[in-house]
């Protein structure tokens, strides 16, 4: 089963790609920010203060990078796997053994994430290094504390990248392994996402937790100040994740609404509305990214703008501490968001590649190029929408609480430009990856592309 | 007459004049076509037949506008398939020609009724659901309106794809191996359907098939071996057809041995 695992990747590489990126990405963030437990354990080395600061940025901050890497992981695995389950139809039909399938497709999940760790370990080095410098920097570790790249880096990231891969293969495979032939013929025709329990029961525990730390700052944590952020924060990376696990769900929402108004108007709009129907799960992995991306952007970020605004409103000169929790957010902030959009292209543009043969058959049907495009434009737009209606919402969890406790307002006054920002981001991102994989799609005759 | 080049009357249904094709690729350039002239009637049925990689399918698809001929010229009922963009070519398409695949190529996430309409919705005509109602009726799949593809067997799709390529009322419709993937029974509801577009409602059919019974239903046969026309039978009869097919590729051997002692 190795055997066929190996051909099978040199085979498909190009399909593997997108897989491979997001878990390279994934690891180089893990093994950066666990490279400061490694430095920290040098402990004889380092002054007090400094080595909390390693200690938090390792284990907090990694903590989260780990979380969102493991989800990462899970969700590319799972499409991929998805988009693979004609492919294992026709294993299945020429003998493999339900068992046989799994090893495959577990055993390639696990190559594909060991040479992605390995990869990554060069990159890595030098994005721990780097964070250390910052640190030194801003005066929040001594001078002299030397780099250390270790044990606890190497086997953190290779752990968590090698054991969610396999896990999510192992999970996304192994129902379809068991399910008979013709079932899963039907289910690569057409994939209407449907969740399990198991996932509505997690979604509910996240968002319920996340809005439960957002009640907390409002109330426990009301006089606290500064101190508050970390748990503030925490709900917008909380209520994003439970958001993004219903997306399958916040897709069918979005497909009702939509078909009510677009349904009747032009060809685009009815092309959309039927393959959201029918393709909901291929949509929900588009989705799960934006969702991602624009909540903890936007509740990061505006926690931070909040707190700057109260802590100059109040004339405080920035003390050593808020300069520790500012860095520490901004760089948070840009690792995971930077992650985010990655995973958010990756997706976009392995489902849109994937779309190769649905749009020889609907140009041999008689729609033009444009007429692809443009119904490509609109359901990619109709997924971006609804991403950034939830990732406000999951924003929101941090940013108003925190907001009513530090200025006392709803709203935060501080700048809306940031928010434009982040969806024009999104945006773009999106559609960008989305219609340029699918221009490249059409430059192929409708004949080719259905050989 | 089909397949002679002299006196080409460029008014008929389907007209190709010198028309070839040459795939261009790294490991070499292939000529699928070297130079095909025909011309078909108003209300014929064709079938072409011919050796794997005679270039049947590439003469289907450069006579449907689906892929453009290297050179030589295509004319459908009198007017010559023109532009070079593929939006040009699809909308040429539109209203003239229909095209029934091997393996159907049903859009699978459209009911059967929605992939019938989905050629007008496209062309951005009116939809007429009682006559896409019709028309499935008409090939027996009045009762499955609502149900996808994957929920249908391969003659039933078959039949859908066939509603699809009538549905605009084209003059030209083209098959390539319609029955290629389906069982005898199916086949031969599949043939009838296709001679009945013929027959009754006068459209110009052109299948190819590797069945001569497939061949039989048709009003003439005509043979292609590597890339040119190299006869023509008429009134086919299958054991007609079947005789000439074993001549032909035995002929193609004889040919492929000496170029290879040359
Ligand atoms: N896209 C292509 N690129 C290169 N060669 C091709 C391509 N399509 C067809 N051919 C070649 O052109 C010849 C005719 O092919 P085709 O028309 O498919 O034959 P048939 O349908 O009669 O089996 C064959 O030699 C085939 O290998
Ligand atoms: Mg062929």
């Amino acid at each position: 089963m190795l055997a066929l695992a190996r051909t099978s990747l040199t085979r498909r590489a190009g399909a593997f790609l997108a897989t491979f990126l997001v878990l390279l990405f994934g690891a180089v963030m893990i093994m950066a920010f666990a490279s400061m437990l490694d430095t920290a354990g040098q402990a004889d080395l380092i002054s007090s203060g400094g080595e909390e600061t390693l200690t938090t940025m390792g284990s907090v901050v990694g903590g989260w990078g780990l979380c969102l890497v493991a989800f990462a992981a899970a969700s590319t695995i799972g499409l991929s796997v998805r988009q693979r389950t004609a492919e294992i139809a026709l294993l299945k039909s020429a003998g493999a053994a339900p068992a046989q399938v799994t090893r495959m497709v577990v055993a390639e999940a696990g190559l594909i994430a060991l040479v992605a760790t390995v990869a990554a370990v060069a990159p890595a080095y030098a994005a721990g290094s780097q964070l250390l410098r910052l640190l030194v920097d801003t005066g929040q570790v001594d001078a002299h504390v030397s780099f250390a790249f270790g044990p606890i880096a190497l086997s953190i990231g290779c752990g968590v990248t090698v054991l969610s891969s396999v896990l999510a293969a192992w999970a996304a495979t192994r129902k379809r392994a068991r399910s008979r032939v013709t079932d899963l013929l039907l289910d690569a025709a057409t994939d209407t996402g449907q969740m399990t329990w198991k996932r509505v029961v997690s979604a509910t525990v996240l968002i319920v937790a996340g809005v439960y730390l957002g009640v907390l700052t409002l109330t426990a944590l009301r006089d606290k100040g500064p101190d508050a952020m970390p748990v503030a924060g925490q709900s917008a990376i909380l209520v994003s994740v439970g958001l993004a696990l219903l997306a399958p769900g916040l897709v069918r929402l979005a497909t009702a609404a939509a078909g009510r108004l677009f349904m009747h108007r032009g060809t685009a709009g009815y092309l959309m509305v039927q393959n959201l129907r029918h393709r909901t799960g291929q949509a929900a992995a588009a989705l799960m990214p934006v969702i991602l991306f624009t909540g903890i952007g936007t509740g990061i970020l505006y926690l931070q703008l909040v707190e700057n605004q109260a802590a100059a409103a109040a004339g405080y000169t920035a003390t050593n501490e808020q300069n520790n929790i500012q860095t520490l957010n901004l760089v948070v902030i840009g690792m995971i968001v930077a992650f985010a959009c990655i995973m958010l292209i990756n997706t976009i543009i392995a489902a849109t590649l994937q779309r190769a043969r649905e749009f020889a058959q609907l140009r041999l049907a008689g729609a033009t190029p444009s007429q692809v495009l443009a119904a490509v434009r609109a359901e990619g737009a109709l997924v971006v929408l609804t991403g950034i209606v939830a990732g406000a919402v999951a924003g929101m969890c941090t940013v108003v609480p925190y907001s009513v406790v530090r200025t006392g307002q709803w709203i935060p006054t501080v700048t809306p430009w940031l928010f434009v920002g982040i969806v024009a981001v999104a945006v773009t991102a999106a559609l960008g990856a989305g219609l340029g994989s699918a221009r490249r799609l059409l430059r192929r005759r409708a004949v080719e592309a259905m050989a | 007459m089909p397949g002679s080049p002299s006196a080409l009357d460029t008014d008929q249904a389907l007209c190709l004049d010198g028309v070839t094709k040459i795939y261009r690729s790294a490991g070499g350039d292939v000529t699928a076509l070297g130079g095909v002239t025909l011309a078909l009637r108003e209300g014929t049925f064709t079938a072409v037949m011919g050796p794997s990689g005679s270039g049947k399918s590439t003469l289907l698809q450069c006579a449907a506008g689906l892929d453009a001929p290297t050179s030589g010229r295509i004319l459908v009922g009198g007017v010559e398939m023109s532009g070079a963009s593929e939006a040009e070519l699809t909308k040429f398409r539109r209203g003239r020609i229909g095209f029934v695949f091997q393996h159907f190529n049903l859009l699978p996430t459209l009911s059967v009724l929605q992939n019938t309409t989905l050629p007008l919705r496209l062309a951005g005509k009116r939809i007429d659901r009682r006559q896409a109602v019709e028309m499935l009726t008409r090939v027996g799949l009045g009762s499955r309106l609502d149900h996808l593809p994957s929920q249908l067997s391969g003659g039933q799709q078959q039949r859908v794809a066939i509603a699809r390529a009538l549905v605009t009322r084209p003059r030209l419709v083209f098959a390539d191996e319609p029955t290629g993937a389906l069982d005898t029974r199916s086949a031969r509801e599949v043939l009838g359907l296709l001679q009945e577009a013929v027959r009754i409602d006068g459209r110009t059919l052109v299948m190819v098939t590797h069945d001569p019974v497939a061949a039989s239903y048709a009003d003439q046969v005509l043979f292609l071996a590597d890339g040119v026309l190299v006869g023509r039978l008429a009134n086919p009869t299958a054991a007609g057809v079947a005789e000439r097919m074993t001549l032909l590729a035995a002929g193609v051997a004889h040919r492929a041995t000496a170029a290879g002692r040359a």
